[in-house]
């Protein structure tokens, strides 16, 4: 039963049953965006008063897919489209990729975005200003072990006898004190990215409108990741933050990563 | 310094924002497929495959002792652009 009533509906009128969603902007336009959407799909405004959702017509599936060439490339269309509108009018809340809007039995998926948009309007309204002229940038900052082990052991009147200690040492011997010089930095090390993670993130923090702590990465060319974090900046911030950065940049042994501007992904909440 | 700009910046930064981050959707009127935490880690797996491959190269270059102090971190080839000094701007995965 089920299997013939699939069948039978036509291509177009399964497509037309879900509604995918980029984003909320705070304009109250109907407008067509263009085939700019995933896989080229048309892409157009549902507005309601001054806010409008940013969506497709797809059917009520996932995307998904085991191509990885594809995958990729409709993630960067969701933020093509994400970035089009924020560039567009100025404010966008993003929403997670796959986030699809179906029919039910009372209403079509257009009618309950029109729906959701009344309903949570306050909500959305509040979040649209909150982002409002300010942009995301994901700021990471790295160190190097081996350039700050050297000056660890070179600053450290304890680690400066061992190593005088360690010259008049056997080879064997030599070696075991060695290993001992090196587990004491790498300790020393450990208790100082603490330091280094609060003053940091102190000197960053000052200079952002908000702040997001994401999970640190395991970094290349044998360098550690201190801190990996989402600022939302506004303009008058944004040059200040980057002065902290660049003086960051420049301390010995540590580096600082920089993107963006990008939409306030890490900025909304729930609606 | 001057920021990466979206478009030069990894596909790691990018899938962090779009899959993991965004507005979550409550409302009863509304089914949100997104709401199935699923769908956005299977797109993960699938990506994280060309990444985890990548990174398997670059750990066996990796010193021992460096690579047992960061268990626990997340494998990522995220942090291929480091500005330090004028240095070229390297991209794994430019888009």
């Amino acid at each position: 039963m089920a299997t013939t009533e699939v069948a039978s509906r036509t291509e177009t009128s399964a497509k037309e049953e879900g509604r995918y969603l980029y984003c909320v902007a705070g304009a109250g336009e109907k407008v067509n965006l263009g085939e700019i959407g995933i896989a080229g799909n048309k892409v157009y405004t549902v507005p309601h008063e001054d806010i409008c959702a940013i969506v497709h017509n797809c059917s009520i599936e996932p995307y998904q897919s085991h191509d990885q060439e594809l995958a990729k490339s409709w993630v960067i269309a969701h933020h093509k489209v994400v970035d089009t509108a924020w560039k567009r009018w100025g404010t966008a809340l993003p929403l997670s990729f796959n986030t699809i809007i179906s029919r039910d039995s009372k209403s079509n998926a257009e009618q309950n975005i029109q729906d959701w948009l009344k309903q949570k309007y306050e909500t959305l309204k509040r979040q649209i200003a909150r982002v409002k002229g300010k942009a995301e940038y994901g700021v990471q900052v790295f160190w190097d072990p081996k350039v700050l082990a050297q000056t660890l052991a070179a600053t450290s009147p304890e680690f400066r006898k061992l190593e005088e200690e360690i010259k008049t040492k056997s080879r064997g011997l030599a070696h075991m004190y060695r290993q001992k010089l090196e587990n004491l930095i790498k300790g020393e090390m450990e208790i100082k990215a603490e330091e280094w993670f609060n003053d940091f993130y102190r000197r960053i923090r000052k200079n952002a409108d908000e702040i997001r702590v994401d999970k640190t990465k395991l970094a290349e060319q044998g360098l550690h990741m201190l801190l990996n974090l989402s600022c939302l900046v506004s303009e008058g911030n944004y040059p200040r933050l980057v002065n902290e950065l660049d003086a960051i940049n420049q301390l010995e042994g540590f580096s600082v990563s920089l993107t963006g501007p990008w939409p306030p992904y890490s900025f909304v909440g729930i609606a | 310094m001057e920021p990466i700009r979206p478009c030069h910046a990894t596909l790691v930064d990018l899938l962090d924002r779009v899959l993991d981050k965004g507005l979550v959707i409550q409302a009863d009127l509304i089914i949100s497929v997104a709401g199935v935490p699923l769908i956005g880690v299977n797109i993960r797996a699938v990506l994280a495959g060309i990444e985890t491959m990548l990174e398997y190269g670059l750990m066996r270059d990796w010193d021992e002792g460096m690579r047992a102090g960061e268990l626990g971190y997340r494998v990522s080839p995220g942090a291929s652009r480091i500005i330090k000094n004028n240095a070229p701007v390297v991209a794994l995965s430019k888009y």
